[in-house]
C-alpha cells in the first residue's frame, strides 16, 4: 500500500550489532508497533526491507537508512512515532517518508560523513597537511581480499578517487576529524583503513571513537 | 563500575562482542541504591544461557520486587577470558556493567555437569574467591539451584547454599530473609543457619560425611542443630498462578532458540527410568489455555518474535493441546507467526497438529525410541511397542516427509550386543517402510540420521546404582554400529564416550570430588561441554593428582543399601520406588504411565498432600 523510507540512529551498545542483528531487530520493531508489512510470497516468507549501506561494527550513527513495504497506508509522522514507542533509546527513528520506486537505497547511499574523534595530542596542521596530499596527489594503499577461489589479492586504491572531504580540528585536548567518504558500488573506503593510513603517517594515539553523521546521496545531498 | 572506556578500547577484538554489552530491550536497569543486587550466572555463553526458559522468568521474578535487582553474566569465551584477565577487567553484570564483587548475590543455575569449571571461573573472573571457606562478609554470597542442583556435593568446596525444587517458591523466602539480616549487619554463618531453616535450602558447610573403608559413604553427621537432616524440594502448586514473565529480553545476536516459549506444564507421567527430568520435576501440573493464550500475546507484543514454542518434557500430552495449539493457529496464522512443538511422542492424533503447524514448510522430524529392541525399551520404561515406532514414521512418510532423525542411547544397563545391533534393524525397518509404498507415493530423498548417545546413570532415576559402561564398551558398541551401518541413506553418529564418561563421574560423585574439580580448573579446563575445548588428559591428571579415582564414581555397581551422596534430598518420590522401578527392570516388567494408574512413587502423599493432578486410580 505504501513505501516508506527512515533514517534512524544506532548509538550507544548498539554499536557492537552487526548488520545482520539490526535487519532482524527492525523488522521484529515493526511486528512489535503492530505495523502491517508486506511479506514475500513463498514457502518462507519474510518482510519486505531493504538497508543501506552497512555500518561497520564499533561505529555510532546517527545517519542510517531502512525501507519498508507497508500492506497499510500510514501517515509517517504516525509511523514515527509508533516505531519509537517500540524501540530502545539507542536505536530511535529520526526522520520518515513515503518513498517513490527508483534506484535500491543501497545504489543512493553513495557517500558517508564521519566523525572521528581522537584522544591524543596531535600536530593537526601536520595532519592537515597529509589530509591535503590524499585529496589532490592521493596516497597508495593496499588492501587484501579473498577472491573467488578463496586466494588472497592484493588491490592498490587511491584515497583521492575513495575520500571528498578531509579536515581534522582541535578541539579542547581531543582531534576531531571529519570525513566525507566513497560508499558506491564502483569503489568504497572503511573508516578503519582512514585510521590506519594516519597511524602508519607516524601519528600517535591509542583511544578514538567514530560516528557515522549522515548518508548522501551522489551529490552529496541528503537522503531524506 | 568496571572501565568502560578500556573494555570499548578492546571489545572489537573478541568475537560476537554483543554477547558482552547487554542494552537488550526489556532487560531491566535499576538505580544502583538498592537494597539487593543479585547476578544471575549462566555458566555457559551468553547464546546458550539466553535459550534458557528458567532465566528468563527468574530475572522478571526478581527484579519485579522492589527491592532486587537482577542482572545476568554468563561465561565469557576464551578470547573475552584472554582480554579480560590481560587488561585487569573484572567480570561484570551485563545491566549495571559492575564487578561481580559489588553484588550480595551470584546464583548459578547448574544445568548440566560439563559447565561446573565455569562456575569456578567466572568466580574467579569476577575477583571472588572459588571456596566458599574463603570468602567472608564482604564477598557476594555464591548459590546455586537447577537440576544439577539435586546432586549437589560435587560443588560443596565452591557453593554456599543450594536451592532445591522450583526457585520461583524458594527465591521470594531468601531474598527476604537476606533484605532482614542485611539491615542488622550481614554475617555469612548467622545468614547461612537462617536459611538452612527455609524450606529448600541447602547449606553443605553444616554437614560432615563419614566413609567407610571401601571408599562408601558410612554416614552423614549434621554438624550445626539450625541444618535439617533431610532436605524436601520446593513446588509451586498452582502454575497458572505462579509467576510468568509479560516480556522476555530480546537478544540481537543469534542465540540458540529465538522465540516466545510458553511452558504448558511441568513433570512428566511416563516414568521413563533413564530419565532424570522424569523423576526430578514431579508432580504433572499443567497450565490453562487461556492462562498460556495471554501469556503468547504479552510476550509476543513485547518482543516482535516470529515462533511460538510450546515446551515441556512430552508436549504430546498436554490434556489441551489440540485446543491450545488450534487457538493460536487462528490468532496468530496471518500475522506470520509460527508454532514449534518440540519433545512429542507422535501418535496419530499429534499428526492432525502437525500437519496443521507445518503446512508450509516440511522441516525433518525426530523421533526417540531411545533403544533398537522391544527388551531393552521395556528395561528402560519406555513404554512403546516397534509398532508404535514404524507406524508414525509411516504416517510422516506417506504426509510427505522424507527426512528423520533417531535418537538411541548405547550402555543401557543389561544390554547386549544383539540390542545395540537392534538399533541398526530399527534403522532398517524405517527405511523398508518408505520404499516398500506404491512407487507413485515415494516423493523426495529418504534420509534417516541414527545418533547413539552414551548412557549416564542418573541420580534419584532407577538406575541410580548401575555401574556406566566402560569407555572401551561403548567405543566397541559404536564402532560396531558404525561397520553394521553399510547404507547411502543412513548415517550414524555418536557421542563422545570420553565426555559421558567424565558426566557420569560428576552425576554420582560425592563431595571428595571437589578437589578434582578445582585441580581440573587449574590447570585450564573451562567449557569442557564444549568438545573442541574439552581436555581429557588434563582432567585424568586432575583425578590423579588428587587421589580421585573417576572409576570409584562412574563405572563402580552401587549396593542397594549403599548410602548414596544425594540421600538427604527428599524428592518426594522415595527411594523405595526407584529401587522396585529398578528391580522390575532387571525383570524387563514395564510400568504404566501413571495417568492411567497411579505407579506409587510417593510425591502425592509426601509433597503435593493429596492426588496428583491428571492421575487416576490412586494407590
Amino acid at each position: 500500500m505504501c513505501k516508506i523510507l527512515c533514517k534512524y540512529s544506532k548509538t550507544g551498545n548498539l554499536k557492537y550489532i552487526s548488520h545482520l542483528d539490526v535487519l532482524r531487530f527492525i523488522q521484529r520493531s515493526i511486528k512489535r508497533a503492530g505495523i502491517k508489512a508486506k511479506y514475500s510470497e513463498g514457502f518462507n516468507p519474510h518482510m519486505k526491507t531493504s538497508f543501506g549501506y552497512p555500518l561497520s561494527l564499533g561505529i555510532e550513527s546517527i545517519g542510517e537508512y531502512f525501507e519498508v513495504d507497508l500492506d497499510e497506508k500510514i501517515e509517517p509522522e504516525v509511523f514515527i512515532k509508533k516505531m519509537n514507542a517500540v524501540m530502545p533509546k539507542e536505536m530511535q527513528i529520526l526522520k520518515a517518508a513515503y518513498s517513490e520506486d527508483g534506484d535500491s537505497l543501497m545504489k543512493r547511499c553513495a557517500y558517508a560523513s564521519y566523525l572521528i574523534n581522537v584522544e591524543a595530542d596531535i600536530d593537526v596542521s601536520r595532519l592537515n597537511e597529509y589530509f591535503d596530499q590524499m585529496l589532490t596527489q592521493g596516497v597508495i594503499f593496499e588492501r587484501q581480499k579473498k577472491n573467488k577461489k578463496n586466494q588472497s589479492v592484493t588491490r592498490e586504491l587511491n584515497t583521492k578517487d575513495l575520500i571528498t572531504y578531509l579536515r581534522a580540528d582541535k578541539i579542547n585536548n581531543n582531534v576531531r576529524i571529519m570525513a566525507v567518504i566513497k560508499t558506491q558500488e564502483t569503489g568504497s573506503m572503511k573508516v578503519e583503513e582512514l585510521i590506519k593510513l594516519i597511524k602508519d603517517k607516524g601519528f600517535e594515539f591509542d583511544y578514538y571513537t567514530i560516528l557515522k553523521v549522515d548518508a548522501l546521496d551522489k551529490d552529496i545531498k541528503e537522503i531524506l | 563500575m568496571i572501565d568502560i572506556k578500556k573494555l570499548d578500547r578492546y571489545l572489537l577484538k573478541v568475537e560476537k562482542p554483543a554477547r558482552y554489552v547487554g542494552s537488550e530491550l526489556n532487560s531491566v536497569v535499576k538505580n544502583k541504591d538498592i537494597d539487593i543486587r543479585f547476578a544471575f550466572a549462566f555458566p555457559d555463553v551468553y547464546e546458550v544461557g539466553m535459550s534458557h526458559t528458567g532465566l528468563h522468568i527468574l530475572y522478571h521474578l526478581m527484579n519485579s520486587m522492589e527491592n532486587v535487582w537482577c542482572e545476568r553474566v554468563f561465561a565469557p569465551w576464551t578470547d573475552m577470558e584472554d582480554l579480560l584477565r590481560k587488561n585487569n577487567i573484572p567480570l561484570y553484570g551485563l545491566e549495571s556493567k559492575d564487578e561481580l564483587t559489588a553484588f550480595d548475590f551470584i546464583g548459578f543455575t547448574l544445568q548440566y555437569e560439563m559447565s561446573y569449571t565455569n562456575v569456578l571461573n567466572m568466580l574467579d573472573l569476577g575477583n571472588i574467591p572459588i571456596r566458599s571457606s574463603d570468602r567472608g562478609n564482604d564477598m557476594p554470597l555464591v548459590i546455586a539451584g537447577g537440576p544439577c542442583a539435586y546432586n549437589p556435593e560435587p560443588l560443596y568446596e565452591v557453593i554456599d547454599l543450594f536451592v532445591l525444587g522450583e526457585a520461583e517458591e524458594v527465591l521470594p523466602d531468601l531474598l527476604s530473609l537476606y533484605s532482614e539480616e542485611k539491615k542488622k549487619g550481614f554475617d555469612k554463618i548467622r545468614f547461612l543457619e537462617k536459611a538452612a531453616g527455609l524450606e529448600g535450602i541447602y547449606v553443605p558447610l553444616f554437614y560432615e560425611e563419614i566413609y567407610s573403608e571401601d571408599g562408601t559413604i558410612k554416614e552423614r553427621r549434621v554438624l550445626n542443630d539450625k541444618a535439617a537432616k533431610t532436605i524436601k524440594k520446593r513446588i509451586i502448586k498452582d502454575l497458572d498462578k505462579s509467576f510468568y514473565p509479560e516480556k522476555s529480553i530480546l537478544p540481537y545476536i543469534d542465540v540458540v532458540h529465538d522465540r516466545v516459549v510458553l511452558e504448558i506444564f511441568r513433570g512428566c507421567t511416563r516414568g521413563c527410568r533413564f530419565c532424570q527430568a522424569g523423576m526430578i520435576y514431579r508432580p504433572v501440573r499443567e497450565r490453562k489455555t487461556d492462562t498460556l493464550t495471554a501469556q503468547a500475546e504479552s510476550l509476543l507484543k513485547s518482543t516482535g518474535h516470529d515462533e511460538i514454542s510450546l515446551t515441556s518434557l512430552s508436549s504430546g500430552d498436554y490434556s489441551c493441546l489440540p485446543d491450545l495449539t488450534l487457538k493460536l493457529l487462528d490468532k496468530y496464522e496471518k500475522q506470520n507467526v509460527s508454532i514449534s512443538l518440540p519433545s512429542l511422542r507422535l501418535d496419530s492424533m499429534t499428526f492432525d497438529i502437525i500437519e496443521r503447524l507445518q503446512e508450509v514448510r516440511k522441516s525433518g522430524l525426530t523421533f526417540a525410541p531411545e533403544a533398537g529392541t522391544q527388551r531393552m525399551r521395556d528395561v528402560i520404561n519406555k513404554n512403546l511397542t516397534e509398532e508404535q515406532i514404524l507406524g508414525p514414521v509411516e504416517t510422516a512418510f506417506n504426509l510427505g516427509w522424507s527426512t528423520v532423525k533417531l535418537y538411541f542411547m548405547i550402555g543401557l544397563p543389561g544390554e547386549t550386543m544383539e540390542d545395540v545391533l537392534g538399533i541398526k534393524d530399527l534403522a532398517y525397518k524405517i527405511k523398508d517402510r518408505f520404499f516398500q509404498r506404491p512407487k507413485e507415493q515415494i516423493k523426495g530423498n529418504l534420509k534417516i540420521n541414527v545418533s547413539a548417545s552414551c548412557f549416564v546413570p542418573k541420580p534419584f532415576t532407577p538406575f541410580q546404582w548401575v555401574g556406566q559402561d566402560t569407555m572401551d564398551q561403548f567405543y566397541e558398541k559404536a564402532r560396531t554400529l558404525q561397520k553394521e551401518i553399510k547404507d547411502k541413506k543412513i548415517s550414524f553418529s555418536y557421542h563422545e564416550p570420553k565426555l559421558s564418561y567424565l558426566e557420569a563421574v560428576f552425576a554420582r560423585g560425592d563431595r571428595r570430588l571437589s578437589k578434582a574439580l578445582i585441580r581440573a580448573w587449574e590447570k585450564g579446563c573451562r567449557f569442557d561441554g564444549w568438545y573442541d575445548m574439552f581436555a581429557f588428559d588434563k582432567w585424568m591428571e586432575a583425578f590423579r593428582e588428587t587421589g580421585t579415582d573417576p572409576d570409584f564414581y562412574a563405572l563402580r555397581q552401587r549396593e542397594l543399601n549403599e548410602v548414596l551422596p544425594w540421600d538427604f534430598i527428599d524428592l518426594g518420590v522415595t527411594k523405595e520406588y526407584l529401587m522396585s522401578e529398578y528391580k522390575k527392570a532387571l525383570r524387563t516388567e514395564t510400568t504404566p504411565d501413571c495417568r492411567v494408574k497411579c505407579t506409587g512413587c510417593g510425591v502425592n502423599y509426601n509433597l503435593w498432600g493429596g492426588a496428583c493432578p491428571h492421575v487416576q486410580n490412586i494407590v
